[in-house]
C-alpha cells in the first residue's frame, strides 16, 4: 500500500457524472410494452370484432349484431361438434394422464431395467408435432397399416379404428403423455423421499406405499397437467384434421377450420364466433391453472432436499413390467416413428412386399421436383432461425422489463405477455387472417412469411418467458444495482450487465423457439399463401392429395432437423428442453 | 465528499413502518455507522440514501445536492447520485475481469483510455489487488472479492461510500483481518462514509459515530464510548455489548447525589447512582456491564458498592476463564471469574457508580 496511490486518487475535481440520453429507459420500456400489446391483440380484437359483425369485417356497411352467437348454436350439428370436442379432449386427457403417472412412477421411481431409456423415448412425442406423429400412426395402424394388415392376414380384421373419437384420442394422449409425465417427474424429485421411508417403516409394503403416500404427493402434478393436457385437447387441429374430418366427425378446431380456410365462401361471422367461444372456454381453463398452481400448499412436501428417493423394489415384477413397458414405447413411438421413416425411403411399405424390393430414394427425388417442397423447407429455416431470433429478442426485453425494471405497468404488462397461452392456435390464425386482410398497409405483407413470422412469436412469447424467467430470478437484483449507482442507467445496465450474464437463457430460448417454430402448422394453415408455405402447411397439402411417400419424406427432415437440434442443444450446451 | 443530511425520512410498506422518522447528520469526512438486528431500518436506509429504495417521506441532501425530497416530490435515480455503495454480496460482475469491473464506472463517465487504465491501477494498489486483474471475480477468495468491490467503488471517488456489511460474508479470521485493514484504509481515505452492520465489534472499532436503530426508529446516536457507557435505553445496552440486568422496585427515592436505593424480588438492597430520578415505589431495570461486577471479597465493605447474594446455576470453561451464570431475586445474570467455583452461592460486588438505570418498562433481555 503506497501513500502516493491515497493521494492521486483524489484529483481536485470529481469526474463528470454520465449523462444518459434523457427518457431513453422509458421510450425503450413504452416502446417495447405498447409493441407487445399491440402484437397480442391484433389477432385479439378483429376476432371480437367480427363475432358481433352482421357481414365480413373487410365489407362495407356493417351493422354491430349479436345474431352470430344465435346463428352458431342453431347451426346444424353444432351441438355434436361441441359434444365431439369434449368427448375428445377428456379421453385424450384421461388417456394422457394415465400413461403419464404409470410412467413417471415406473421409470421415475423403480428399479425397472432400462429405465432411463424408456423414460428418454416417452418423451419424443413432445418433440415431433402431433401432425408428423399422426402420419407415424397412419403408417401402422391405418386402414392399410403395416400391422393392420398383419393383423388382419391372421384374423378377421383389425380390433382398432384411428378413424374414430376413441382412435384419435389414443393419439392424442401418447402424444400428450409427456406432458404428465414431465410435471410427476419433477413433482416427485422434489418431493421429501422420509415422507415414503416412514410408511415403510411403518409397515406399509410397496403397493401400498405407492397407493396411499406416492400417488396422492402426485396429485397436484396430475392435476395441474390434467387441466393442461385438456387444453390441449381442445386445441388440437392435427389429429382431427388428419383422422376425424374423412369420416365426418367434426369437432371445434376442424369447425374453424372448414368454415375459415377450407370453404370457398366463408361465413366470417360464425367463424369469429366460434373462436370467441373457443377463446372464453380456454381463459377459463388457464384461470383454472392457475387457481390450482396457487392451492398446491396444502400439497407441498417439506425438505425439498435433492436426495434421490430410493427406487421401490419391484423384484418378481422387474422384467415381466420391463417387458410390457418395452412392447407400449415400441408400439406407440418407436414403430411409429420408425415406420414413417421407412416409408420415405420405400414406394411402398406392407407386410405382404420384402422390404428390399421397394427401397428407394424416390420420394425424395420426387420431392426436389416440386419447388413447393424446397420452398416450404426453406421457408420453414428462415421462420424458425429468423423468427426465433426475432421473438427471442423481444422475449428478453420483455423479461427484463418485466423482472428488472421500475416501469410503471410492469406488472400489467407481464399479465398480457401471458395472455398468449389463453389464445388456442386455430383462433390465433384466424385472428392474424382478419388484422391483415383489416389493417391497410399490411397487405402487402399477407402473402410472406412474416406474417407467420408475426403470429409465432405472438403465440409462443409465453414459452420463450417461461425459458428465461427462471434465470433472470435467479440471478442477484445486486448485480443491477451495483451498475445502477455507479452511474448506468437502465438500459446500459440490461445491455452490459443483465443481458450477458442471461446469456445461457437466451440460447436455451432460442433454441427452444426454433424447434417450436419448426413444427408449428395449426396457426400457419389459417395464414400460409402461395410462396410462404412451411413444412406443417405442405405436409397437410400434401396428405389431402395423398402423396403418402412425400409426406414420409417431408416429415422425416423434420424429425431429423428436430433431432439434431435436440441432441445437440443438450450434449453441447447443456440446455434442459421440457422440464 | 461531502455532508450528509437526512430529515424526517420515513418508508411505509402498507402498515409496516420500514423508516420511521429517522433524522441523521453526518459531517463531511466523518465515518457513521447504523448498527441494529435485521429488520431495523439500517439497510432500508442505506437503500434510501443510495436510490434504491423510493422512501415515503422526508428528506435527504448530500453536500448541494438533493437526493430525494418528499414535498417537492423529487426522487433522483441512482445513476444521478454518485453514490459508491460496496454490497454485502459484492456484486462484481461474473462476466468480466477485475480490471473490466474496475474499469466500467469510468467508461461510462468517459475518462480516457489512458487515464483509465493509471486510475483503475492505481486503485486496485490501493487494495493490494493490482496483480490480479486479470482474473474472473470465481477465480478470487472472499476477501480477495470483497477488496475488488472497493476498488470498484473508490475508482470513481463517489460523493459519499456507503457499505453494506461488507465483512459478513468474510470468516471469523478473515473478518478481523479486513477491520483493521478498513480501519487504516478509512483513516487515509477520509471519505464521508455510512456503514451499515449488525455486529457492534465492527460498530465500536470503525466508528466516528454510532446509529443504533431498532424497529425502524433511532435509538441513540453517539460516540462508541458514549454508546457503550452511557446507552441510551436498554435495547441499546443490550445489544452493544454483554450486559447483566436487574429489576426491582425504588424503595429509596434518589438523594440530592443522585443515588437511588432499589430492592430486588427477593428483598436484596442495590445501591445506584444515576442522573435518572424514579420516584418512590417505581418498577426500574438497571444493567451492570460483566467487567463492572466481581465477587466479593472477605473484607469488602458496602462502601461504594452494595454486596448481593447469589445462587450458581451453571458455570462453564470458555478459555482462560469460567462463565458462571447466577440468579438473583428471579434475574438471569453472567460474570467471568479467572477460577472455578464449587460454591452453590457466591457474594457479588457492584459498584455505585457505572450501572445504568432504566425507567422504560420492557428492557430488552429478548434473550
Amino acid at each position: 500500500m503506497s501513500l502516493e496511490a491515497s493521494t492521486t486518487l483524489r484529483p481536485a475535481s470529481a469526474d463528470a457524472l454520465p449523462k444518459p440520453l434523457p427518457g431513453r429507459d422509458t421510450v425503450i420500456q413504452y416502446g417495447m410494452a405498447l409493441l407487445t400489446v399491440g402484437l397480442i391483440a391484433a389477432p385479439l380484437l378483429p376476432v371480437l370484432y367480427q363475432s358481433i359483425l352482421d357481414r365480413a369485417l373487410y365489407d362495407s356497411g356493417q351493422q354491430l349484431t349479436l345474431n352470430n352467437f344465435g346463428r352458431l348454436l342453431r347451426t346444424d350439428g353444432f351441438g355434436l361438434v361441441i359434444w365431439n370436442t369434449l368427448v375428445f379432449a377428456t379421453l385424450t386427457t384421461v388417456i394422457s394422464q394415465t400413461l403419464g403417472t404409470l410412467a413417471a412412477v415406473l421409470f421415475g421411481r423403480t428399479d425397472m431395467p432400462f429405465a432411463r431409456l424408456f423414460g428418454e423415448l416417452f418423451l419424443w412425442p413432445i418433440y415431433l408435432s402431433a401432425l408428423v406423429l399422426s402420419f407415424g400412426w397412419y403408417t401402422i395402424y391405418g386402414p392399410a397399416g403395416y400391422l393392420t394388415l398383419l393383423i388382419q392376414s391372421i384374423f378377421d380384421g383389425a380390433p382398432w379404428n384411428l378413424y374414430s373419437l376413441p382412435g384419435m384420442a389414443m393419439i392424442a394422449g401418447v402424444s400428450q403423455a409427456p406432458v404428465a409425465y414431465i410435471y410427476c417427474m419433477s413433482s416427485a424429485s422434489i418431493t421429501d423421499p422420509t415422507l415414503e421411508e416412514a410408511a415403510r417403516v411403518a409397515g406399509a409394503g410397496t403397493l401400498r406405499t405407492l397407493w396411499r403416500i406416492t400417488l396422492p404427493l402426485l396429485m397436484p402434478a396430475i392435476a395441474y397437467s390434467a387441466v393442461l393436457n385438456f387444453t390441449v385437447g381442445l386445441e388440437l387441429l392435427a389429429i382431427p384434421l388428419v383422422f376425424g374430418d374423412p369420416v365426418g366427425i367434426t369437432v371445434l378446431t376442424t369447425f374453424l377450420y372448414n368454415n375459415g380456410v377450407a370453404s370457398a365462401r366463408p361465413d366470417h361471422g360464425l367463424v369469429a364466433t366460434a373462436a370467441v367461444l373457443m377463446l372464453a372456454v380456454v381463459c377459463v381453463l388457464v384461470w383454472l391453472q392457475g387457481r390450482l398452481l396457487g392451492n398446491t400448499r396444502r400439497f407441498v412436501t417439506l425438505g425439498g432436499k435433492a436426495t434421490r428417493p430410493r427406487p421401490f423394489r419391484l423384484n418378481g415384477l422387474r422384467w415381466p413390467l420391463c417387458t410390457v413397458a418395452a412392447i407400449y414405447i415400441t408400439a406407440t413411438v418407436v414403430m411409429p416413428i420408425g415406420a414413417l421413416l421407412l416409408r420415405a425411403f420405400t414406394s411402398l411399405l406392407s407386410p405382404m412386399v420384402p422390404i428390399t424390393e421397394v427401397l428407394t430414394l424416390g420420394n425424395f427425388t420426387n420431392m426436389l421436383e416440386y419447388p413447393v417442397y424446397l420452398r416450404s423447407i426453406w421457408n420453414s429455416f428462415i421462420v424458425s432461425t429468423l423468427g426465433g431470433v426475432i421473438a427471442t429478442a423481444m422475449v428478453a426485453l420483455i423479461a427484463i422489463i418485466v423482472l428488472r425494471s421500475d416501469f410503471r405497468w410492469r406488472g400489467p404488462l407481464h399479465y398480457i405477455a401471458l395472455f398468449p397461452r389463453a389464445v388456442p392456435g386455430v383462433v390465433a390464425g384466424v385472428g392474424f387472417f382478419y388484422a391483415f386482410a383489416l389493417v391497410p398497409g399490411l397487405g402487402s405483407l399477407r402473402n410472406t412469411i412474416w406474417i407467420l413470422v408475426a403470429a409465432f412469436t405472438m403465440h409462443f412469447i409465453p414459452v420463450g418467458l417461461g425459458a428465461v424467467a427462471p434465470m433472470l430470478l435467479q440471478m442477484s437484483p445486486d448485480f443491477d444495482r451495483a451498475a445502477r449507482t455507479q452511474g448506468a442507467d437502465w438500459w446500459t445496465t440490461s445491455r452490459r450487465i443483465v443481458l450477458p450474464l442471461l446469456r445461457p437463457a437466451l440460447v436455451a430460448c432460442f433454441i427452444i423457439l426454433f424447434i417450436t417454430f419448426f413444427k408449428e402448422y395449426t396457426t400457419a394453415i389459417f395464414l400460409f399463401a402461395p410462396g410462404s408455405e412451411v413444412i406443417g402447411t405442405t405436409l397437410l397439402q400434401a396428405w389431402t392429395q395423398g402423396e403418402v411417400g412425400l409426406v414420409s419424406a417431408l416429415a422425416t427432415i423434420q424429425i431429423l432437423v428436430i433431432g439434431i437440434c435436440v441432441t445437440a442443444a443438450r450434449a453441447f450446451l447443456g440446455v434442459k428442453l421440457y422440464g | 465528499m461531502a455532508e450528509l443530511l437526512i430529515e424526517n425520512l420515513h418508508k411505509r410498506y402498507g402498515p409496516v413502518k420500514a423508516i420511521d422518522d429517522v433524522n441523521i447528520h453526518v459531517a463531511d469526512g466523518e465515518f457513521v455507522t447504523l448498527l441494529g438486528p435485521s429488520g431495523c431500518g439500517k439497510s432500508t436506509t442505506l437503500g434510501a440514501i443510495a436510490g434504491l429504495d423510493q422512501p415515503t417521506s422526508g428528506r435527504i441532501r448530500v453536500g448541494n445536492k438533493t437526493y430525494f425530497d418528499g414535498e417537492k416530490a423529487i426522487f433522483l435515480p441512482p445513476e444521478a447520485r454518485n453514490c459508491g455503495l460496496v454490497f454485502q454480496s459484492y456484486a462484481l460482475w461474473p462476466h468480466m475481469t477485475v480490471y473490466d469491473n474496475v474499469v466500467f464506472p469510468l467508461k461510462l463517465r468517459k475518462v480516457s483510455t489512458a487515464d483509465c487504465k493509471r486510475r483503475v491501477e492505481e486503485s486496485l494498489a490501493l487494495v493490494e489487488m493490482e496483480r490480479l486483474q486479470d482474473r474472473y471475480p470465481h477465480q478470487l477468495s472472499g476477501g480477495q472479492q470483497q477488496r475488488v468491490a472497493l476498488a470498484r467503488t473508490l475508482v470513481y471517488q463517489p460523493e459519499i461510500l456507503l457499505l453494506d456489511e461488507p465483512l459478513s460474508n468474510l470468516d471469523a479470521k478473515l473478518r478481523d483481518r479486513a477491520r483493521t485493514w478498513l480501519a487504516e484504509l478509512r483513516t487515509r481515505l477520509g471519505l464521508t462514509t455510512i456503514y451499515v452492520t449488525h455486529d457492534q465489534v465492527e460498530a465500536l472499532a470503525l466508528s466516528d459515530r454510532i446509529v443504533v436503530m431498532n424497529g425502524g426508529r433511532i435509538s441513540q446516536i453517539g460516540s462508541p464510548q458514549e454508546i457503550y457507557t452511557r446507552p441510551a435505553d436498554s435495547f441499546v445496552a443490550d445489544f452493544i455489548g454483554t450486559t447483566n440486568f436487574l429489576s426491582g422496585d425504588v424503595v429509596g427515592a434518589p438523594d440530592g447525589d443522585g443515588q437511588t436505593l432499589v430492592s430486588l424480588a427477593d428483598g436484596q438492597r442495590i445501591l445506584i447512582k444515576s442522573d435518572k430520578r424514579p420516584s418512590l415505589g417505581d418498577k426500574v431495570t438497571f444493567a451492570y456491564r460483566p467487567e463492572q461486577m466481581r465477587l466479593a471479597a472477605a473484607n469488602d465493605q458496602t462502601i461504594g458498592g452494595s454486596i448481593i447474594e447469589a445462587d450458581v446455576v451453571s458455570h462453564s470453561y470458555v478459555g482462560g476463564r469460567w462463565q458462571i451464570g447466577l440468579s438473583v431475586g428471579g434475574n438471569q445474570i453472567r460474570i467471568e471469574t479467572q477460577d472455578a467455583t464449587t460454591d452453590r452461592q457466591l457474594r457479588l460486588w457492584l459498584p455505585v457508580t457505572g450501572g445504568i438505570l432504566f425507567t422504560d418498562r420492557n428492557h430488552g433481555k429478548s434473550h
